[in-house]
């Protein structure tokens, strides 16, 4: 009997001990793996060893024996499997990646993933939900399987069914796993270091995704790094708690928000000794990259470097700071801030000047890093739907515990959708009703800090090397116009988008009937015919908030002095020269704010809806169930043909109202057999009501112009006097 | 300019020790063999434990089990090549 008061060798009496087991497992067999591993290097060693090979060619028979015996022992799939060979360069580096090209996996790795999916049977103890979700059971399947396209299907299946945040936060306990896996058995014979990296627990130094080396990523994050003190508005200075408290100064740090500041506060401790504490926030989810080290490049280099502008940035802020040499500091940081503080403790020369108490980190993926000065008190709060603390490798199922001696809280919080339980406002309410213990603990460890704060100074934080988002196409200037919505910046930029622009050949006679009831307004003619544009974008990142956009448009000719074949002439003339353009006709759109800017601003007939798109590859996708549209199908082949900029016109009263919109991307020019518009509806609805009078209703359209991914801007609407 | 032929008989140890870490790494294999083997019957004995554990695990025993016989196999095939150089 134990002294838990199981007997050994029975059945497991909880969910905890069933965890420990699978985890114990699988230890042991990725030890198994790496063992294997080892023998298969040493095999290939002794195949392709120089001596041998000269030997062979003096006794042939012999050599030839001892050199097949070697080869048979390494590549047969009842033993070691089909691509144990192991070499770093010349013959059997080719023969090894030929082996896994071909999908013949060595048993080394066979094993090694056995070790991972026992992990994900330990998560599984503890999110059975997954079991149940028959996409998450598809991709696991899919993956362990070794079936890319049906992976890469699962997970866009996924992403549809429940939006792509929920699905990735609903991954996030298994990420590691399904990561190594993924590179384990995948036919990229890069990958495997990083899969063996993710399986045994070993340091990453690459991109769990595609092996991709943080070096290389990190080059694109060169700033020098840059503080400036700043004022807390005043607002800001009466929201800052006035004692040292953890979930105070989690306040703080989540009321800087993540605007590229950070805090420091002087705190006069029980025993009356001037304490420092530096509070540092994180990166915004899904922001673009920008002029703050606080953005993804740069959470990427914290990740995986010791150095970075973020880190660079918090020792000038420091440094004016003026914290007097020896005192003693405590680091806590959110999300990219816990990696950066965690950075700043593990620099020998910051822990020479400074004595570093306590570093807490919160959603931070921090695993990989050690603090130079072994009397650190280390903590780590981490929920287990969050997708962020992952990044470094180390998943719910992880069998390896790096850093015993840490106060580690990797709990399972009530909010699933990311970027929601990523969010410090999660975290804090988590703190104070879910594991409440976990913040006591901190605040007993954090008691030397725990008195009144009596400075506070805030840093803005530069990264001068990173040009804006869009430089040089959307850096423009830009003026405010007031809309029922709120101010909106014009041009509104759009930083990454797809679009398809499906263009039929319609009457012209019908087309004339959908323009407004003016003479001096005509359809471009292209020979008898008009020409209809349904436009679809997927806008991933606007200035407006992401949103999808559906618009028919009709081809227009000049307001003033209409010639034949003017759209074929305006083609060759710069946008801004142009006179023909598009009329729209009808424009959805899946956000309010895009709808009051394109009716207030562009005097667009906008309308709200739901529409969900997918314009990225070849296979597209739009669907609007409130419009009852659908276009789908797969592009045909296509050529790159000059960028799509537009003239857009609308009506507001008795004037048209003009849009210059330009676009930076590599546009294609597709035939468009393969994509097909229908109608769900009788209804003579908006849009298509208009579909139907232009007699578009299951049609396909003569060609596509389609882009998966560029930059627009669309200006303010000038009013012209018609 | 001379040319020196390469002395077989001086590669003799290298090959020799190759022989001798192929043989390891059979008793080693063998040892693998029978560690999956244990896990499977430790899996095996516990309620969350997965179903594909048991036969995953032996068919990743039995390919040890192979392994460390050809291993063996190369090791004697090398050392039969080994003495042929004597």
């Amino acid at each position: 009997m134990r002294a838990d008061g199981s007997a050994p060798g029975r059945p497991a009496p909880d969910g905890q001990d069933a965890r420990e087991l699978l985890r114990r497992c699988a230890r042991d067999v990725v030890d198994v793996a790496e063992g294997i591993r080892a023998v298969s290097e040493r095999t290939s060693t002794a195949l392709f060893a120089p001596a041998l090979a000269v030997s062979a060619r003096r006794h042939p028979r012999t050599g030839l024996a001892a050199r097949w015996a070697l080869l048979r022992a390494l590549t047969n799939r009842q033993g070691l499997g089909g691509s144990a060979i192991t070499a770093p360069k010349g013959m059997g580096h080719v023969i090894g990646a030929a082996g896994e090209v071909l999908g013949r996996e060595s048993l080394a790795a066979l094993v090694a993933v056995t070790s991972l999916r026992l992990r994900i049977a330990a998560v599984l103890v503890d999110h059975p939900e997954f079991e149940r979700d028959p996409g998450m059971r598809r991709l696991t399947e899919a993956v362990t399987a070794d079936k890319d396209l049906a992976a890469v299907r699962s997970l866009r299946a996924l992403f549809r069914d429940q939006g792509a945040q929920r699905a990735l936060s609903g991954l996030a306990p298994l990420m590691a796993e399904l990561l190594a896996i993924r590179a384990l058995l995948d036919e990229d014979p890069k990958n495997d270091e990083t899969g063996w990296a993710l399986a045994t627990g070993r340091e990453l130094s690459a991109d769990p995704l595609h092996g991709i080396s943080a070096a290389h990523l990190a080059g694109l994050d060169k700033g020098e790094g840059a503080a400036e003190a700043v004022d807390l508005t005043d607002q800001e200075r009466q929201a800052i708690a006035p004692e040292g408290s953890f979930l105070g100064f989690l306040r703080n740090i989540e009321m800087l928000s993540t605007d590229g500041r950070i805090l420091l506060q002087d705190v006069r401790g029980p025993d009356s000794v001037v304490r420092y504490v530096l509070q540092a926030p994180g990166m915004a989810p899904g922001r673009p990259r920008n002029d703050s080290p606080q953005d993804f490049v740069g959470a990427w280099r914290n990740l995986f470097m010791t150095d970075s502008p973020y880190t660079r940035s918090i020792l000038l802020a420091l440094e004016d700071y003026g914290i007097p040499r020896g005192a003693e500091v405590a680091l806590i940081g959110h999300s990219e801030g816990g990696i950066a503080v965690m950075n700043l403790a593990q620099d020998e020369e910051f822990c020479r000047a400074y004595r570093v108490t306590h570093v807490i980190a919160v959603g931070s993926p921090v695993d990989n890093k050690v603090p130079a000065d072994p009397r650190t008190w280390v903590a780590t709060i981490t929920n287990q739907h969050d997708i962020v603390p992952v990044l470094d490798g180390r998943g719910a199922g992880s069998a390896f515990d790096p850093h015993p001696h840490w106060y580690e809280v990797d709990y399972i919080g009530p909010t699933h959708e990311f970027p929601l339980c990523h969010m410090l406002r999660e975290y804090i309410e988590h703190l104070r009703t879910v594991v409440p213990e976990a913040r006591e603990r901190v605040d007993e460890a954090l008691a030397p800090y725990r008195g009144p704060v009596v400075r506070t100074q805030a840093y803005q934080l530069k990264d001068r090397a990173n040009p804006p988002e869009g430089y040089p196409f959307l850096t423009l200037p830009t003026t405010s116009v007031p809309t029922t919505a709120g101010p909106v910046d014009v041009p509104v930029r759009y930083y990454d988008s797809s679009a398809a622009h499906l263009c039929f050949p319609v009457d012209a006679d019908a087309a004339r009937s959908l323009l407004p009831d003016v003479t001096w307004m005509t359809p471009s003619r292209l020979g008898r015919r008009a020409m209809a544009v349904l436009s679809l974008y997927e806008h991933r990142c606007t200035t407006l908030g992401p949103y999808t956009e559906i618009a028919l448009s009709v081809l227009v000719d000049d307001l003033w002095r209409p010639r034949p074949y003017d759209v074929a002439l305006d083609v060759l003339r710069r946008a801004d020269l142009r006179r023909t353009g598009r009329y729209v006709l009808c424009l959805a759109v899946t956000s309010e704010e895009a709808r009051v800017a394109a009716a207030e601003i562009w005097a667009q007939p906008a309308l709200r809806v739901t529409a969900e798109a997918d314009l990225m590859g070849r296979q597209i996708g739009v669907r609007s169930p409130d419009l009852g549209v659908t276009v789908d199908g797969r592009l045909g082949r296509g050529v790159r043909c000059p960028e799509a900029d537009w003239i857009l016109y609308g009506r507001r009263g008795g004037s048209t109202i003009r849009t210059l919109v330009r676009a930076h991307g590599r546009l294609r020019l597709h035939t468009g057999a393969g994509i097909r518009l229908r109608l769900d509806t009788a209804a003579a609805g908006p849009l298509a009501g208009q579909v139907r009078r232009l007699g578009l209703e299951g049609a396909r359209p003569r060609f596509v112009l389609a882009c998966p991914q560029f930059m627009q801007h669309r200006s303010a609407g000038a009013v012209l006097p018609r | 300019m001379v040319t020196e032929s390469p002395d077989v008989t001086s590669y003799d140890p290298e090959l020799l020790d190759h022989v001798g870490s192929l043989r390891s790494d059979a008793a080693l294999m063998e040892e693998y063999a029978r560690r999956l083997r244990a896990t499977a019957a430790t899996l095996d004995g516990c309620p969350a434990g997965p179903e594909w554990s048991r036969p995953v695990l032996e068919r990743q025993a039995d390919a040890c089990g192979t392994a460390a016989e050809q291993l063996r196999a190369a090791a004697e095939a090398l050392l039969a090549h080994t003495r042929a150089g004597d």
